[in-house]
């Protein structure tokens, strides 16, 4: 009977193959419908399902790329950072090789490699000895000015006393009055010049600088700035406290003078032991 | 392997002194590590090598410091020699006790400093400096010593476990 039924289907789509597949669409739409709407659901979470899974995949991949960026951007920054140090060494070599160059004098760059070996003395260790030239009571200074005085010289290194140390004394001039007196370092790490004559007229900002009389530094190179006048009553002199213009704890290269005199020859200015002429007034 | 340890002592220790330690400054004061390892010396393997050490340190020391040559090796060399009577006269070696000695030889080389240094004018300023570089001064060293030798402590008794288990280890 069914293979009858069966035969008999057969035939009907051979004989009549159009109308047999018109039909069938026909009653085939309903039910179409009808599936239409789980395999809606199914191709949804199918969507989803594969969206959430290319998500994924493009994630890790995105993880592994912001990994390797992050990485690049570390290595960068490290270059970045390496080169601005290079940048800034090279400006401030720069900076100290015109200072030397515009001297005139003689002078022996040095870096600054470490700090006194003990916590009783203000000094710096130079990376240059006695094999380039150093000695003791060489003057060292910066592009800003006064920075110490050479105490020992070894043969590759050498020992330099600051300016801020209390064992430190050197000639100094009011650059403005051009009294003079004597420089020295105190225990609180600024420096303190003594001797000044009573009837100075110096005050608070005034610029002193070296006079050239002692050590080996030349005339007219910066100490400090006057930060305040002590005038004691009965005192036969006054002093005054300097806030040296060298930052001296972050010093890294210097200048050794090896021969100061030639400074003396060039004094400008601020060289001349002179009282400055008073302007004159037209009337 | 004690004269390689000395030797390393001498040669290594003023470097990292003037270098490296300048980053590891409390209020511009670094720990005196040529004390230390003097005291340490001293303590332990008696007055004579604590004074041997002390001197030679101490000249290392003279060439890379703006003081008078012979300052510190006079001074280190003192501190070697107390630092090993004290060490002989204590019956136990502890921590505590080696606190109190490098605290009191710091205090006795500071003085030595003080009293050779141009520390200012007056009273004022001694004062300043005891109270800004000499006192800090003794208590880094004591502190930073107390943990070296009680770092060598714990190693030296692991060393011993070790040796008695399986043997000695050279």
């Amino acid at each position: 009977m069914v293979l009858v039924l069966f035969a008999l289907l057969v035939s009907v789509f051979l004989v009549l193959p159009k109308q047999t597949r018109s039909l069938l669409q026909h009653l085939g739409q309903p039910l179409a419908q009808i599936v239409a709407f789980p395999l809606g659901a199914l191709a949804a979470l199918d969507r989803s399902l594969r969206e959430a899974w290319g998500g994924y995949v493009a994630l890790r991949h995105v993880y592994d790329e912001n990994h390797r960026l992050r990485r690049e951007i570390e290595f960068l920054r490290g270059q970045n950072s390496e080169l601005r140090e290079v940048a800034t060494a090279s400006q401030r070599l720069a900076a100290l090789l015109e200072f030397k160059e515009g001297t005139g004098s003689e002078t022996i760059a040095a870096q600054v490699i470490g700090r006194d070996a003990t916590s009783w003395y203000r000094a710096l260790v130079l990376n240059r000895g006695e094999r380039d030239g150093i000695r003791p009571e060489m003057g060292v200074m910066t592009q800003a000015g006064v920075v110490g005085r050479v105490v020992k010289a070894n043969s590759s290194t050498a020992v330099v006393l600051l300016i801020t140390d209390p064992n430190n004394a050197v000639t100094g001039l009011i650059q403005r009055t051009r009294d003079e007196g004597i420089v020295e370092g105190t225990v609180r790490g600024l420096a303190r010049m003594k001797y000044i004559p009573l009837l100075s007229a110096a005050r608070v900002g005034d610029t002193v600088v070296t006079s050239g009389l002692t050590g080996g530094f030349p005339k007219g190179l910066v100490i400090g700035s006057v930060r305040s006048i002590e005038r004691v009553e009965g005192a036969l002199f006054q002093s005054a406290d300097i806030t040296p213009e060298v930052d001296v704890s972050k010093l890294e290269e210097v200048l050794v003078i090896s021969t100061p005199r030639q400074f003396d020859e060039r004094a400008t200015d601020a060289g001349s032991l002179l009282p400055k002429q008073p302007e004159k007034r037209e009337r | 392997m004690k004269r390689a340890l000395y030797a390393g002592l001498v040669l290594g220790l003023v470097p990292i002194q003037t270098t490296v330690l300048q980053y590891a400054s409390i209020g511009g004061i670094r720990p005196d590590l040529c004390l230390i390892a003097v005291c340490l010396v001293g303590f332990v393997a008696g007055e004579r090598e604590g004074m041997l050490l002390g001197f030679a340190l101490g000249l290392i020391q003279d060439l890379f410091s703006a003081g008078d040559p012979g300052l510190n090796l006079v001074t280190k060399g003192l501190i070697g020699f107390l630092a090993g009577l004290v060490g002989k006269l204590l019956a136990n070696a502890t921590p505590v006790a080696m606190l109190a000695t490098l605290l009191g030889l710091s205090v006795v080389s500071g003085t030595v400093f003080l009293m050779a240094v141009r520390v200012g004018e007056g009273l004022a300023d001694l004062f300043f400096v005891t109270r800004s570089v000499l006192l800090p001064q003794a208590l880094i060293d004591a502190v930073v010593g107390t943990g070296a030798y009680w770092l060598i402590a714990r190693r030296g008794q692991a060393d011993q476990a070790t040796q008695e288990k399986h043997g000695p280890l050279w």
